[in-house]
């Protein structure tokens, strides 16, 4: 037990001989002793049973704990010690219950990165340890990341990280032995007992579909006794044979453990090894190295051993209670794993499909994958990866592994087609293979399998449908998929997701979504319905390693103008926003960074979401603008500039840029109007948008600015959004004042006149105009929440109608002035050239043109 | 003629326009010199400044 404060009063700290002999009284928890492990036997020999890779070596552990170990001296400073114990006193009142000063501290405890809260199950982690990369994938294994900056992290330990754990195959012991091992002061007695407790009841049971019939499948035989006491699931049970009340009868089956074997994810570097040597298990014996260590409680190769070798126990039940049971198992805290044995799957057709050689899978990918394939089987779950860091590839793979009837949901139409372009892109699929069923189209795959890829409202609506629709639905349901891919699934509301998974059955779920947290905190429902939490990367690893870009976010303070604060201060409706938008120093700014990046040769993107602002700002400063309203040709045309065109280094987006099928890179971006509270959003926006440019030198290569128009109702939600980016470990600035910004030469808006005009122009806007995203619309299918703050919004109302009386010059109000446009839009000058068309569609609008033509003429006479 | 107790307050601009639309509820500025500087009554500082910090505490985030 961890001795208070006050029973060490004759010991002194500082000598460690005098502890040592006191700890090893205390029996109750491991405290590796730097003396007793010197003479531990050399590690066993390697044995064919079991890899080298499973064993933890504590000698070697311990030799580089000891390395690292400051040297402790015999002499104390008394009065020092004194004095930190009178500090102590006196700061602890403070702490009050979170006082955790009497816990004892192991001798070792510089080397050992990390502390456990015994109150909260909060572990803090010296992130610069010398050994602080494998206590991360420990800890990921087994935790939820809370907060993850450069130096200090902290993690949580709950019940869902503990089954997350378990299912990927770590043991309770080896977890509350590693732990002890890393931590500073010995596992306190109320964590032990949380985790013992969470573990030791999830991941035995099992559901697994093998030979098209559904088994529930244990280790342990007591726990499926315990389960068959439950009336619920006795019911559900069936019994292949007649009952015979022998003992021998009432076993269950069994087999043996499932094992990885020579399962091969495609596109892992394991294809390019299995023609190198025969056994599948040879990749994983590389030197030994202290990663290993770590590797072996939490990586791959060391599943099997940690799943129990001998024999499982299963008894079949029947199809259509599965979901009774399922749902009775979790009320009796024995929660079942869904597994699907895909290679024994005989009934369902396989789909011929694999990736294409040329598909190269990152390693973090490959991570996450493995954790999926573990065992052989296909595991059911949720993928947790950055944006932009690859979720399609890996969702893609999945179901090459699985080579299954697949059906993906996606959130909108738009990211429909785009998984479909993916799926071609990366995977040999043919198109017969692959339909899509959205609003617009409804396809069937020809053959008995193949993919159809979907949204989340199409299936799970139950509002009357088209006949088409009907048809297809009933082409949904009437079959088995084997594999279900869900994207976006912190987006999805869980009443939406019961309904899918109730009415799609299918073998096994894979979740992909960048952020796991969910504003409403539907969490928990997710982990039942599709499976626990296998993998979920590290976003600073990644930008380190150069797969996303590592980008620096800034915050830019633009102070408002007296007169622009003013009529904020008066104004209450949402007209606000607008004026906050619109402040004259905002543009400044803008101007100023967009000039200062494109001195350096970045592609910018200026965002906006509110279309008004982002006209008078692309018009202001000359550059091109994409928002609803342009027309097609129009945006390729720009698109194109300015992928292409060194002219063209900056333009300004909508929310189309978030929706639209081709999404340019940049290096840089600035937002100019921030969205009120979703930040994931935009965290969303930065993942898509910029990418890594591989660059010599290192720091930063990509950029993120937001303006924010100081003493509004904008700097409210930049202290969230600061929050959120420093919790993914994005590094984060404010900058107050821009260097060189009077200096500008064509400083816009520098004269007191100026910004009035730019006032009244502002001030006579029509209300609607201060909304955010009013350019885009929702089409139907498309999920609430993904496309516009608004879904489904009515179009803008008319104003009512007037009567007036006047020459017709002056009810046009070109009675007192001449017409003359000052901001020319940058737009209207490059329609003056005649757009590159292809003569393919040009012929074909043509003819479409004169079709038209023809009928009505046809149809005059 | 009357003399009347007056403090002197320095701010920024922003700082001013708040201060000028709490004005119009209950006045207290004597003279608005120019974009940095006005001049309240003296009894009233008290009052304006817990005011002012009540209002600018708005916009301000704090985690919870």
């Amino acid at each position: 037990m961890p001795s208070k404060r006050a029973a060490e009063d004759s010991a002194d700290w500082a000598s460690s001989s005098k502890r040592s002999r006191r700890t090893r009284d205390d029996d109750d928890y491991v405290n590796v002793d730097v003396d007793d492990d010197l003479h531990d036997a050399p590690s066993p020999p390697d044995s064919s049973l079991i890899p080298r890779g499973a064993t933890i070596k504590f000698s070697a552990l311990t030799r580089k704990l000891a390395e690292t170990q400051i040297p402790k001296d015999g002499v104390e400073d008394g009065d020092l010690d004194v004095h930190h114990r009178q500090q102590d006193k006196l700061v602890s009142h403070m702490f009050q219950d979170q006082d955790f000063s009497w816990l004892h501290l192991k001798p070792d405890h510089a080397s050992r990165p990390l502390w456990i809260s015994p109150e909260d199950g909060h572990i803090i982690l010296e992130a610069f340890s010398p050994i602080a990369e494998q206590a991360q994938d420990f800890l990921v294994a087994i935790s939820e990341p809370v907060s993850r900056p450069a130096f200090i992290h902290e993690y949580k330990l709950t019940s869902y990280s503990l089954y997350a754990a378990v299912s990927v195959g770590l043991q309770t012991e080896d977890i509350i032995e590693v732990l002890n091992r890393l931590s500073k002061v010995p596992v306190p007695e109320s964590i032990v007992r949380f985790i013992r407790e969470r573990t030791l009841s999830y991941g035995k049971v099992k559901l697994v579909l093998k030979h098209n019939k559904y088994y529930v499948e244990s280790s342990h035989p007591e726990t499926l006794q315990v389960l068959l006491k439950d009336k619920v699931i006795r019911e559900a049970r069936v019994h292949s044979q007649p009952t015979d009340n022998s003992i021998k009868a009432a076993t269950f089956t069994t087999s043996k453990a499932p094992v990885k074997g020579n399962l091969v994810i495609p596109g892992t570097k394991e294809t390019d090894k299995k023609k190198d040597d025969a056994a599948g298990k040879g990749s994983a014996n590389a030197s030994a190295t202290d990663a290993e260590l770590f590797t072996s409680v939490v990586g791959v190769e060391g599943d099997e051993v940690d799943e129990d070798d001998d024999n499982v126990h299963a008894f079949e039940i029947d199809d259509g209670k599965i979901d009774d049971v399922k749902k009775r198992c979790n009320e009796l805290e024995y929660p079942m794993l869904e597994e699907y044995d895909f290679r024994n799957d005989t009934i369902n057709a396989n789909l011929d499909i694999d990736l294409k050689p040329s598909t190269v899978i990152r390693p973090y990918q490959e991570t996450s994958l493995s954790k999926m394939f573990g065992n052989g089987r296909a595991r059911s779950g949720i993928i947790v990866l950055p944006c932009g860091a690859g979720k399609t590839l890996v969702g893609i793979t999945a179901a090459c592994t699985i080579k299954k009837s697949c059906l993906v949901l996606c959130t909108s139409s738009v990211s429909v087609m785009q998984w479909k372009q993916q799926f071609q892109q990366w995977s040999n699929v043919t198109d017969r293979q692959i339909a899509v069923f959205t609003a617009d189209q409804k396809e069937k795959f020809a053959g008995d399998s193949g993919i159809v890829i979907s949204t989340y409202s199409m299936v799970a609506n139950t509002h009357n449908r088209s006949h088409e629709s009907k048809k297809m639905m009933e082409f949904l349901t009437s079959r088995e998929w084997g594999f279900i891919l869900l994207d976006e699934v912190h987006v999805v509301p869980a009443a939406m997701f019961r309904r899918v998974v109730t009415t799609i059955k299918a073998h096994s779920k894979l979740g992909l979504t960048a952020t796991l947290v969910r504003e409403d905190d539907k969490i928990a429902d997710l982990n039942y319905m599709i499976g626990p939490k296998l993998y979920e990367a590290n976003w600073m690893d990644l930008a380190a390693k150069g797969h996303i870009a590592n980008v620096q976010c800034a915050e830019v303070w633009c102070p408002m103008t007296p007169e622009f604060y003013r009529e904020y201060l008066r104004e209450q409706s949402r007209k606000r926003m607008l004026l906050y938008c619109m402040n004259p120093r905002k543009f400044q700014a803008c101007q100023f960074l967009i000039k200062y990046h494109e001195d350096r040769g970045d592609k910018i993107i200026v965002f906006s979401d509110n279309v008004f602002a982002l006209e008078a700002y692309a018009k202001k400063l000359g550059k091109l603008y994409i928002h609803g309203g342009t027309g097609q040709v129009e945006r390729m045309r720009i698109l194109q500039w300015f992928q292409h065109s060194p002219d063209v280094n900056t333009i300004f987006l909508s929310k189309v840029g978030d929706t639209s099928i081709d999404l340019p890179e940049a290096t840089c971006l600035i937002q100019i109007s921030s969205h009120f509270g979703s930040r994931r959003q935009e965290a969303q926006r930065l993942g898509r948008i910029l990418r890594a440019k591989r660059r010599n030198d290192e720091g930063f290569n990509a950029f993120f600015y937001s303006l924010v128009s100081n003493d509004t109702q904008e700097m409210f939600y930049s202290t969230k959004r600061q929050q959120f980016l420093i919790d993914q470990g994005y590094a984060f600035k404010v900058i107050t004042h821009l260097d060189g910004l009077e200096n500008l030469p064509d400083l816009v808006y520098k004269s007191r006149d100026e910004q009035i005009e730019l006032l009244s122009s502002v001030l006579l806007a029509n209300e609607s105009e201060a909304d955010l995203g009013t350019d885009v619309r929702a089409g139907e299918g498309d999920l609430a929440g993904t496309i516009t703050s608004k879904d489904f919004g009515m179009p803008s109302k008319f104003p009512a109608v007037q009567r007036t009386s006047g020459s017709l010059t002056a009810l046009s109000g070109a009675q007192h002035m001449s017409y003359v446009e000052q901001n020319k839009s940058a737009n209207k000058k490059l329609a003056r050239e005649q757009a590159p068309r292809h003569k393919l569609f040009a012929k074909r609008d043509k003819d479409v043109a004169t079709a038209r033509k023809e009928a009505k003429a046809a149809a005059r006479s | 003629m009357k003399a009347i107790k007056g403090v002197l307050l320095t701010c920024d601009s922003a700082v001013k326009q708040i201060l000028l639309t709490m004005n119009e509820k209950e006045s207290f500025i004597i003279e608005d010199l120019d974009d940095y500087h006005v001049v309240i009554k003296a009894d009233e500082e008290w009052r304006v400044r817990r005011e002012l910090e009540a209002e600018l505490e708005k916009n301000t985030y704090s985690l919870e």
